[in-house]
C-alpha cells in the first residue's frame, strides 16, 4: 500500500508533503520559542534588554535577577505549599476517584445509574465562584491549606475515565475471587488496582497538574501570604511586581541590573522549569488520559 | 387488593435492602466520593439560593427572600450589558477562529509519514495545554512588554509605532483569541488525531482504487469519519459560550481594557469577592450557569435530531 502510494505520488502531492513538513517545523519553533525567549530574557541584564530585544541568546548575561528572585521568601513558601497541596491532593484525589469510579462501574448495584447521573450533572451545572467561596468560608477553611486541597479532589471527568477503564476489565477475574469468598473492597485493592496502574497514572498526572497550576483557590481562600501556592505567588510577582518585590525586601529602583521585565521572566522560569523537566517523561500518560476521556466525553 | 399491593411493596423493599446489603462493600468504597460530591458540588448548587435573597453575610438568619430582585438589578444595571456583550464577543471569536484549527492540524498531521516527526510535533503542540495561565500570562507579558518585549519591538520595527497590546483596547481582544488558540490547539489536535486513527483503513484503500487523491480522501473519508467527534467538541464549546476564559483574562487584563475585556466571571469576582456583594454576584454567576446548561441541552438535542450522537 505504502510503496504503491509512493510511486503514484504526483507533483502536487510532493509540493504538499514539503509544505506540510515545513509548516510543522515552523509550528514546532512557534511552540518552543516563547519558553526559550523567557529563559533568555531572565538571564539578560536590564540595560541590554532596554536597548534591543533579546532574540536567541541572553544580552549582558547576569544571574543577579535569579539571586533576587531566590531571596524572595515567598518563592520558597510557595513551593512548600504547592508541593504539600499537590502531593496530598493527588494521592487522596486519585484514590477517591478510583474508589468512586469502581463502585459506579457496577451497574447491578442499586442506585448506581442514578448516582452516576448525579455525578455527570456536576459537569454541566455548578454553583459557581461565590457559592463555592461561601461554602469554604462557612466551613471555616479560610487561610487553611485544606481549602486548596479538598475542592479539587475528584472531578466528574476523571470518574468517567476510570469508570470506562474498569468496565473493560473482564468480569471473570472478579468472579473467581468472589467464589473464593473475597469481598469487593478486597477485590478492588488486590485485583483491580494493580491492573489499572496505567490509567491511575494518567489520572494522578491530571490531578497533579491541576493542583500545580491552581492559583485561583489561593486568591479566593488564602489571605496569609506564607500559605500562598506557588502560582499565586507568581501571579503577584507578575501583576504587582514592584509591590511584590517591596514585600520581599527588594528595592527595584535601587538595583540597576534588572527591570520588572527581567524579574518577571525569572519568576516565570523558576515556576516553569519543574514542569518542563518532568513533561517529556510523563506526556505519554497525558495522551492516554486525553484519549480515554476525550473520545466520549 | 390493597393488602396485596402493600405486600408487594414490602417484598420489594425487602428485596432492595437485601440487594443493597449484598453490595455493602461497594457502598463503603463509594461513601467518601459521595460525601465529596454532596459537599463540594451539590452544596454550592444549593448555595445558589442566595441569588434570591437579600443576603446578610454577618447574620445569615437575617437574610430575607427577595424573589427575582437581584436579577432585575443585574439586567437594569448599566454595567452588566457590556459585560454580557464582551463575554459573547470574546467567546464567539475564539470559537470562530479557534474551532477549526485543531481539525486542520490533525488532518495535516495525519498526512505525515515520519513517525518521529509526528510524535515530536504532537508533544510540542500540546505542551502549553499543561502550563497554567499564570505562566502563560507571564510569557505573554514578557513578549509584549511595552519597552523590552520582543513582539512590541518587532511591531515598532514594522510600523514605527509603539503599540502596547496589553493596554490597548483595539488589540487586546485579538491577543486573547490568538493566545487562547495557542494554548488549546494541541489538546484538540490529539483528540481529532485519535479519532482519525480509528477510521477503517479499508475505506482509504477503496477510495484509492476508485482513483481518489489525498484531498478527495480527506473530504470524503476523513472528515465524515471524524464528524461525530467534531460534533461532540462543538456541543462542549457551545456549553462554554459564556465562559470567555476567566483565568486568561483575569491574569492579563487591567482597568484600561475593562471596557472590552470585562466578562461575566471577572465581573462576578469583582462584585462578589472584592465588593462583597454576594447575592448580586451569585445572581450574575447563576445566570451564566443556567444559560450554559440550557445551551448544552439544546445543542445536544439538535445533534441527536440530525442523527448524530450527543454527549448524553
Amino acid at each position: 500500500m505504502r510503496s504503491q502510494n509512493r510511486i503514484k505520488r504526483s507533483k502536487g502531492e510532493w509540493a504538499f508533503t514539503i509544505f506540510n513538513y515545513l509548516f510543522f517545523a515552523a509550528l514546532c519553533i512557534i511552540m518552543i520559542y516563547p519558553f526559550w525567549h523567557v529563559i533568555m530574557s531572565s538571564l539578560s541584564s536590564a540595560d541590554a534588554t532596554m536597548k534591543g530585544g533579546v532574540f536567541l541568546w541572553p544580552k549582558g548575561f547576569t544571574l543577579e535577577t535569579y539571586e533576587r528572585v531566590f531571596k524572595n521568601p515567598q518563592i520558597w513558601s510557595g513551593y512548600f505549599t504547592t508541593i504539600i497541596v499537590a502531593v496530598t491532593g493527588t494521592v487522596l484525589g486519585t484514590l477517591l476517584t478510583a474508589m468512586t469510579a469502581y463502585a459506579l462501574s457496577k451497574d447491578a448495584m442499586p442506585f448506581a445509574k442514578a448516582l452516576m447521573v448525579l455525578v455527570l450533572f456536576t459537569m454541566i451545572f455548578n454553583g459557581g465562584m461565590i457559592p463555592n467561596y461561601l461554602l469554604i468560608k462557612n466551613m471555616g477553611l479560610i487561610d487553611n491549606r485544606w481549602a486548596l486541597i479538598l475542592p479539587g479532589l475528584i472531578s466528574a471527568y476523571n470518574v468517567i475515565i476510570m469508570k470506562t477503564f474498569f468496565r473493560s476489565i473482564p468480569d471473570s477475574l472478579e468472579e473467581s475471587a468472589k467464589i473464593d469468598g473475597a469481598n469487593e473492597a478486597y477485590i478492588f485493592i488486590k485485583i483491580i488496582l494493580p491492573l489499572s496502574k496505567a490509567t491511575i497514572a494518567a489520572i494522578a498526572l491530571f490531578t497533579a497538574v491541576g493542583y500545580w497550576n491552581d492559583y485561583f483557590s489561593t486568591v479566593l481562600y488564602i489571605n496569609v501570604r506564607e500559605k500562598w501556592a506557588l502560582q499565586a505567588v507568581l501571579r503577584f510577582m507578575l501583576t504587582q511586581t514592584t509591590q511584590a518585590l517591596a514585600a520581599a525586601g527588594v528595592n527595584v529602583v535601587a538595583t540597576t541590573n534588572m527591570t520588572a521585565a527581567t524579574i518577571k521572566a525569572a519568576s516565570v522560569v523558576v515556576a516553569t522549569v519543574p514542569i518542563l523537566c518532568v513533561y517529556p517523561f510523563v506526556q505519554k500518560h497525558f495522551v492516554k488520559g486525553v484519549l480515554i476521556g476525550g473520545i466520549k466525553g | 387488593m390493597n393488602v396485596l399491593q402493600n405486600g408487594n411493596a414490602a417484598r420489594r423493599i425487602k428485596w432492595l435492602l437485601r440487594e443493597m446489603f449484598k453490595y455493602r462493600w461497594l457502598y463503603l468504597l463509594l461513601l467518601p466520593g459521595a460525601v465529596f460530591f454532596f459537599v463540594f458540588k451539590y452544596m454550592p448548587i444549593f448555595g445558589l439560593r442566595i441569588a434570591f435573597m437579600d443576603y446578610n453575610q454577618y447574620d445569615v438568619s437575617k437574610s430575607t427572600w427577595v424573589g427575582l430582585a437581584q436579577f432585575q438589578r443585574l439586567f437594569s444595571r448599566q454595567s452588566f450589558n457590556p459585560v454580557l456583550f464582551n463575554t459573547l464577543k470574546i467567546s464567539m471569536l475564539k470559537l470562530l477562529f479557534g474551532f477549526p484549527v485543531p481539525v486542520i492540524l490533525a488532518l495535516l498531521l495525519n498526512e505525515m509519514r515520519s513517525l518521529a516527526f509526528k510524535k515530536t510535533a504532537q508533544t510540542l503542540l500540546y505542551l502549553p495545554y499543561f502550563i497554567s495561565w499564570v505562566i502563560m500570562a507571564g510569557i505573554v507579558m514578557t513578549l509584549l512588554d511595552p519597552t523590552t518585549g520582543l513582539i512590541t519591538q518587532f511591531i515598532k520595527y514594522l510600523t514605527g509605532k509603539d503599540i502596547m497590546v496589553l493596554s490597548n483596547a483595539t488589540y487586546f481582544v485579538p491577543m486573547l483569541v490568538i493566545t487562547d488558540i495557542y494554548k488549546g490547539m494541541g489538546w484538540g489536535t490529539i483528540i481529532y488525531f485519535a479519532s482519525i486513527s480509528g477510521i477503517d483503513p479499508q475505506l482509504y484503500e477503496a477510495t484509492a482504487i476508485d482513483g481518489a487523491g489525498k484531498l478527495k480522501q480527506a473530504l470524503h473519508v476523513t472528515i465524515p469519519g471524524i464528524l461525530p467527534t467534531i460534533i461532540i467538541m462543538f456541543i462542549m464549546n457551545c456549553g462554554n459560550i459564556l465562559n470567555a476564559g476567566f483565568d486568561q483574562i483575569f491574569m492579563l487584563y487591567s482597568s484600561t481594557v475593562y471596557k472590552v475585556a470585562d466578562i461575566i466571571d471577572t465581573y462576578v469576582y469583582r462584585m462578589g469577592i472584592e465588593k462583597n456583594d454576594y447575592a448580586f454576584s451569585t445572581a450574575a454567576g447563576m445566570f451564566k450557569s443556567v444559560v450554559a446548561f440550557v445551551l448544552i441541552a439544546i445543542v445536544n438535542q439538535l445533534a441527536k435530531k440530525t442523527g448524530n450522537e450527543g454527549i448524553y
